[in-house]
């Protein structure tokens, strides 16, 4: 074996070891890693209340409700994932992207009578981008309502033709 | 003196004919300016595209457009990285001389693109997301990979003996390549903020046709600029290292005579 | 167009970088070839 030969599968065995290792470390930390906690993990295992998390899910169609207590805004919604659905309330200020149907990423902690105070409320957004005719043209034709959801396959509007100007402003 | 030349040359492997700086130097000479045109090229119509005539995002608006710079600045920071732990493994096995210098050079740029990747997509969260910064698995694995370019660059300068500090740079570099997959699976392993890719190997990318082209162009422009700044600042290391080889030569010869 | 500022700020972000890494990749190529031409006028690499 020359010299070259065995760094190559020194080096080849190290890697192979390290990668190994990442694998584990990674498949032992995997539950500890999560950013947020979706409705459904929270109905399994939730925190005490008081305890501060973050609560990750689509606002529910139809839930959002604004409304002033004490002179100060106060927005009540539900963050869903299809399976679990929680109630959340937040007092400051929402993104911009922030509607019925988005994702959100909320911080803040169970109050005791079971629904989420949120203390930031962040827009959690989707892979999908479309200029606003295409999305008009998809809401048109029924095919797409994003306050219900994520929108249809890709290939099936991403090439397609509007009328209106393409150009930006 | 002349580690570079000092090299013995394997007949019939390319790699091993690059190792020769007359060679290296006539190939890259050739080579870069094509590089740098290319660079030009596409950055300038992406990013012109992506600003002024690509469509706005129905529900991002504009901001939309800081993705035209986002994006490639992230492929080039990976794609940086790979050429890195390749010219390490090169280095390591092959006691490859122009992988070493290679090395070197690649990690200060892939930290500039990893760091306009950050500040970027810093600028792009703070409008739509509304913060500018949270540490999720894939804004974090990034920012891992900022530290392991970093941690090169201090590393391979952090011996007097050269050889030293290529040795432990590209051991460093190898073992940081587990933050590669770490970065591009992030978002489909663990909840994030960070929505997931939206161009995959797979599947159709989930962008319209309009803004997938300036896209495009700018992260081939983004690799070609990558890949010229590497080859010019490879071009200047090899004549800075024939220069110290000929100074130390000379001062040679005035003391023996 | 709607947040102007993010998008102003991140494109000069990058030019900047990335221009400074050009500008100084091209300095550091004309010092290296003038030095190594002042001290091996016969060299092939200029």
């Amino acid at each position: 074996m020359t010299r070259t030969r065995r760094r190559l599968l020194l080096v080849g065995l190290c890697g192979l070891g390290l990668a190994t290792a990442t694998a584990l470390t990674l498949n032992a930390l995997n539950s500890n890693l999560v950013f947020f906690l979706t409705p459904s993990q929270l109905a399994s295992k939730a925190p005490p209340p008081g305890h501060t998390f973050r609560l990750g899910g689509l606002v529910a169609p139809g839930s959002v409700v604004h409304s002033e207590v004490d002179g100060k805004p106060l927005v009540r919604f539900a963050v869903t994932d299809g399976t679990a659905t929680v109630k959340a309330s937040f007092g400051g200020v929402l993104p911009d992207l922030f509607r019925e149907g988005q994702g959100v990423v909320a911080l803040g902690a169970m109050s005791p009578n079971g629904s989420f105070h949120a203390t930031q409320v962040l827009a959690k957004h989707d892979e999908t981008y479309m200029p606003k005719s295409v999305e008009e043209a998809l809401k048109k034709k029924g095919l797409w309502n994003p306050n219900d959801g994520p929108p249809p396959p890709a290939s099936t509007w991403n090439t397609l033709a509007t009328k209106a100007p393409m150009k930006g402003g | 003196m002349d580690a570079i030349s000092a090299t013995p040359a394997v007949p019939g492997r390319s790699l091993f004919r690059l190792a020769n700086p007359g060679r290296f130097m006539r190939l890259s000479g050739r080579v870069l300016p094509v590089l740098i045109a290319l660079g030009l090229g596409f950055t300038a119509v992406g990013l012109v595209w992506g600003m002024f005539f690509s469509p706005a995002d129905w529900q991002q608006g504009d901001a939309v457009r800081i993705m035209y710079v986002h994006v490639p600045a992230a492929w080039v920071s990976s794609a940086g990285y790979v050429g890195l732990a390749a010219c390490s493994a090169i280095s390591l096995i092959w006691r490859h001389p122009l992988a070493d210098l290679a090395a070197v050079e690649i990690g200060p740029v892939g930290a500039g693109a990893t760091a306009i990747c950050l500040i970027t997509g810093s600028l792009w969260g703070e409008p739509m997301w509304g913060t500018w910064w949270v540490w999720d698995a894939r804004l974090t694995s990034v920012l891992v990979l900022f530290f392991l370019y970093l941690g090169h660059m201090a590393l391979v300068r952090a011996f007097d003996e050269p050889e030293r500090g290529y040795r432990a740079g590209a051991i460093l570099a190898l073992i940081g390549a587990v933050d590669l997959p770490i970065i591009k699976f992030s978002v489909d392993w663990w909840n994030t903020l960070h929505q997931p890719d939206t161009i995959t190997v797979t599947g159709a990318p989930t962008m319209y046709v309009g803004m997938l082209w300036p896209l495009l162009f700018a992260a081939l422009g983004f690799s070609f600029g990558f890949g010229a700044i590497v080859t010019a600042r490879l071009r200047a290391a090899v004549m800075e290292r024939r220069l110290r080889g000929l100074l130390l030569a000379r001062a040679e010869e005035s003391l023996a005579s | 167009m709607t947040n102007l500022p993010y998008i102003v700020a991140s494109y000069a972000v990058t030019l900047v970088i990335a221009g400074g890494f050009s500008l100084g990749a091209w300095i550091r190529l004309k010092h290296a070839r003038r030095q190594l031409a002042a001290v091996d006028p016969r060299g092939r690499w200029q």
